[in-house]
């Protein structure tokens, strides 16, 4: 039955959805719709975070001992550029988070970038399991949600003609 | 008596509606406090990374500022702390806010049974 495909997870308990009056079903759908809304916000959210590491782990392949010197726009605003060189090649600033910067060497730099993508796709797996979980509960809900109500319209039947 | 009941019922919705009000407010803050701390372990773990000499700056309104390592990981532990107490501020008070929800919820469902029990007899 429905109730087979909601294997509990650790920490979770089961619940015989059998049990449960169509009120009851029809809110623990509800709030499964807002949990799955939350994973996908916040998988998206990831997905944004995993860009930019791969795009600032791309930029510092680019900051070579050969670009020492080499003439570049900075932008000021989004729509103004100054002329800059650049004078030092062998560290970068990163944003570590909470306002706080820490100076590295390019190799430092690099590592930082991998070991974040490593994370930010780790969470996103984290959360992939979770949803799919999640979506199998929300399945056999709707299952149960289903059943219920035509069971209901069939008990109904009688009384009404 | 129907009335009676029914501006009862009234009354208690307009209760619960304002609770729930709190109650999506305060579980906003919290996810909020959560990804404070996060992020400050985050950092905790850069910090404790980087070389003994290496130069941490503060972002300070817009300028950056030197900041000693040591000092700056003390910071982010402190914050840490003071965080973490938040959450379990927030942790109390969302629970109690769970319980005035599940307490109105039954006022309002027996009033409900009232209701129906009246207008059966009536």
């Amino acid at each position: 039955m429905a109730t087979v495909s909601t294997a509990p997870a650790p920490g979770m308990h089961q619940i015989d959805l059998s049990k449960l009056n169509l009120q009851q079903l029809a809110q623990l759908k509800q709030r499964l719709d807002q949990e799955m809304t939350v994973f996908q916000d916040s998988l998206h959210t990831l997905k944004i975070a995993h860009g930019k590491f791969m795009e600032s782990g791309e930029c510092v392949e680019k900051i070579t001992p050969d670009t020492k010197g080499k003439t570049i726009l900075v932008p000021l605003t989004g729509s103004m550029y100054v002329p800059g060189s650049i004078s030092d090649t062998d560290n970068v600033m990163i944003d570590i988070g909470t306002g706080y910067y820490a100076q590295k060497d390019i190799e430092g730099a690099k590592d930082y970038f991998k070991r974040k993508v490593a994370f930010v796709s780790e969470q996103m797996e984290k959360i992939k399991t979770l949803g799919s979980e999640k979506s199998k509960v929300h399945k056999a809900i709707c299952m149960m949600i289903e059943m219920k109500f035509q069971a209901q319209m069939q008990a109904g039947k009688p009384n009404a003609s | 008596m129907t009335e009676e009941i029914q501006k009862k019922m009234q009354k208690e919705l307009e209760l619960l509606s304002g609770i729930q009000k709190d109650y999506r407010k305060a579980v906003a803050q919290k996810q909020q406090l959560d990804s404070q701390l996060n992020e400050n372990k985050a950092v905790k773990e850069e910090l404790l990374l980087l070389k003994k000499d290496a130069e941490v700056y503060k972002l300070i309104g817009p300028v950056l500022v030197k900041q000693d390592l040591e000092d700056a990981t003390q910071n982010v532990i402190k914050r840490m702390e003071y965080i973490s107490k938040e959450i379990k501020r927030a942790d109390d008070h969302i629970f109690a806010l769970e319980n005035k929800q599940e307490a109105l919820q039954e006022n309002l469902n027996k009033l409900k049974i009232d209701l129906n029990k009246l207008k059966i007899k009536a």
